[in-house]
Order: C-alpha cells, then sequence, then structure tokens
C-alpha cells in the first residue's frame, strides 16, 4: 500500500506534507520528552502518574507519524527520531524550553494542546489519508491532556500566597515562543494553496488565541502582548534543544544499528 | 480568584486551598469497567477538589483495565463496619441452602443472552 506521501502526485505539495508531517511529530517527541523529565520528582504521586502518562502517549503520538514518513521513504522510524542533526528538527522552541518549575510545564501544556488539538483537526480534514484517520484518533487522547492542564492551572493560578504570580510570570515567559508554534513558512503556503491545509497560520493563530483566552482569563491571568519568537519551524532552536537532544538520543548513538 | 476561595464546582463546600503542611483529602475511586457493570472501588488519590480527584484517577486507574465511568468519593464521607466486628459476618451454623453454586439454572443464567450481548458489547 503506497503511504501517504508517496500518493501525492505533485512533488511540491508531498514535500511541504512531509514538512508539515514532520514538524508535528518533533513537537510530539520534543515535549513527550520534556514531560518525561518529571517522572519520579511530580508534585505528587498521581501527577506524577498522569503526566509520564502523557509523556509516553506524545511520544507515541510522534512515533505514529515518524512512521507514516518512514514508511513512504524506506527509512527507519529510530533514525528519524534520534539520527537527525540539530538543524533538522521542526518543532518550535516552547517545546524544548527546560522544565522551569511545574507551573511552567503546565502553562506550557495548557497553550500547547489548545494548539494541537486545532492542528491534528486540520490534518483530519485534510483528506490525506491515512493521516487524516490517525489524527483523528490521536486527538482522543490530547483531549485528556488539555483537561490534566486546565485543571492544574486553575488550581496553580488561584493559589493563596504566590501561586498567581509564578503562574503569570510562566505564562509570560511561554507566550513567545507559544506565538512561535505559527511560525509561518513556504510549505505552509504550499499546502494552503493545494487545499490540503484549509487555515493559514496566521489564522490558526487567531482561532488559537480565541481559544486560550478564556481559560487564561477565567484564572485571573493576564493575556501577555510579547511578540512572537520564531526560528524552530526552520530548524533554529535554542541551546536547551541541543542539551535534550544529546540526553535524548545518548541510548541510541550508542549503537544506532542495534534492534531494541 | 481570592485566596481561600470555596471551589463551587464541588458543591460549594470544597475549600481546596489550606494551610501548608496540610496533606490533601483522600478520595475512594470507582471505577465502571462497562455499561452494565457495577463500579467497583479500585484504590485513591489524593486531591483537594472532586474535579481534580476525577482528573488524576483516570490515569491511576483506568490505564490498563476497561472504564467507561468514574466514580470519586470523599473516603471520610464512607462508613465503615469496625475491623473487630469481622466475626458477625460469619455463619455459625450451616447456610449452604442459601448459595446457589448447585443450581443448573445458574450456568443457564450464565450462557443466557444477556452475557452474549456484553460479549458483543465489548468487540
Amino acid at each position: 500500500m503506497p503511504g501517504v506521501l508517496t500518493a501525492i502526485a505533485d512533488p511540491s505539495v508531498r514535500d511541504a506534507f512531509r514538512e508539515w508531517l514532520l514538524r508535528i511529530a518533533d513537537d510530539e517527541l520534543v515535549i513527550g520528552h520534556r514531560h518525561s523529565e518529571w517522572t519520579g520528582v511530580g508534585p505528587d504521586i498521581e501527577s506524577d502518574v498522569a503526566m509520564s502518562s502523557i509523556a509516553q502517549e506524545e511520544l507515541g503520538h510522534g512515533r505514529a507519524l515518524y512512521e507514516q514518513i518512514a514508511q513512504d521513504e524506506g527509512s527507519d522510524v529510530d533514525r528519524l527520531a534520534f539520527g537527525r542533526a540539530p538543524n533538522e528538527y521542526r518543532h518550535a522552541a516552547l517545546l524544548e524550553q527546560e522544565n522551569d518549575g511545574w507551573e511552567y510545564s503546565i502553562v506550557r501544556l495548557v497553550l500547547y494542546e489548545a494548539f494541537e488539538g486545532a492542528r491534528l483537526r486540520l490534518v483530519a480534514a485534510s483528506g490525506q489519508e491515512p493521516v487524516a484517520g490517525l489524527a483523528r484518533l490521536l486527538g482522543r487522547e490530547e483531549r485528556y491532556h488539555g483537561l490534566f492542564a486546565e485543571t492544574w492551572l486553575t488550581r496553580l493560578a488561584g493559589g493563596a500566597v504566590d501561586g498567581p504570580g509564578r503562574v503569570q510570570a510562566a505564562l509570560d515567559a511561554a507566550w513567545p515562543d507559544a506565538l512561535g508554534l505559527f511560525e509561518a513558512t513556504p510549505a505552509d503556503d504550499v499546502l494552503l494553496r493545494a487545499g490540503v491545509l484549509t487555515s493559514s497560520p496566521a489564522a490558526q493563530r487567531e482561532a488559537w488565541t480565541d481559544a486560550v483566552r478564556p481559560v487564561l482569563e477565567s484564572c485571573a491571568l493576564t493575556m501577555p502582548t510579547a511578540e512572537a519568537r520564531e526560528g524552530g519551524r526552520r530548524g533554529v532552536h535554542t541551546p536547551a534543544f541541543g542539551r535534550l537532544l544529546a540526553q535524548m538520543t545518548e541510548v541510541w548513538r550508542s549503537d544506532p544499528e542495534a534492534r531494541w | 480568584m481570592t485566596s481561600g476561595r470555596v471551589d463551587q464546582r464541588d458543591g460549594g463546600d470544597a475549600r481546596w486551598e489550606r494551610p501548608l503542611g496540610t496533606a490533601p483529602d483522600v478520595w475512594a475511586v470507582f471505577v465502571q469497567g462497562r455499561h452494565r457493570d457495577m463500579h467497583v472501588y479500585a484504590g485513591d488519590v489524593h486531591a483537594p477538589d472532586a474535579e481534580m480527584a476525577l482528573v488524576l484517577a483516570k490515569e491511576s486507574y483506568t490505564r490498563r483495565d476497561p472504564c467507561v465511568n468514574l466514580w470519586v468519593v470523599r473516603a471520610d464521607q464512607i462508613h465503615a463496619t469496625a475491623q473487630t466486628a469481622a466475626e458477625m459476618f460469619v455463619p455459625a451454623i450451616d447456610k449452604s441452602y442459601r448459595f446457589g453454586g448447585s443450581y443448573r439454572q445458574q450456568r443457564r443464567v450464565l450462557q443466557s443472552s444477556y452475557k452474549a450481548s456484553y460479549r458483543e458489547e465489548d468487540q
């Protein structure tokens, strides 16, 4: 059975869709790794288990999407996930930042899940099977991730002592990187013109802002006004990603040919 | 949000904020595996309110076995018999007449269409 990419006749659309798949998979892989860093040190055992479970699911989503590409190109999922140079990764900077406290990880999860849910709906509507069906399936799990994040956000932001200030600081820190999720690249233009995507990065960003605003404002948080910090979608990453990649790929690099 | 607010979603009596060093409440978690099953006690979670207890119970108790619905109940709202009263439940005389184990009818019930529809639901 031909894969989703070989089924696309126009090479420029095929390349652009590959870029999009890689971007989603990289987002999931990198945030999955960051979430997994909470395993064993979460604020309580139940949230530790839940965050670890979310980490596993994000990694699983990344894997499922890498498989779509690997299947088409006869390549290896692990090599795709772990064997690229840093500038070949297409995730947004938001996902690579260190876990600067539980409140940062929760704020990031709230912002990312609102984005990811909408993006999976876009892919589901793209008509590109079997990825569209996969996106519908993955969206089911993202719903819990968002619920977990928002439930925690409400409690942290409602704290009596330093909760509100710390959550606001985390939000202010995450905001420019969160806007970087919507960095426009030539691939977006190609897919829009081809009708594969039905929403431009700017329109996605507007819809996302409308979606997160009531969540943040109901927690008495102030919407930041900072500008986007971009680069991730073009492979330009922060030093945090170099450290993450070195750690994440350590075992794989020890023997890239090993079968696990 | 003001300090010491009362969480209205939890019936209005659940003050989720408390002094540092106070342990969060314990909630008993009941899992319903399939729509016609009874909810079965699965274990506890620590959480400041019912909504958080449900969110945490989902990952703590439904990752492996099937689940269609969860209940959480504040553990201190569950009334229990005393452990020392256990012998109250032990029969003193033969009451095997109360057990249906030997009834052929029981096997028929177990193999009835009711159970068959369960299998369909599971697939």
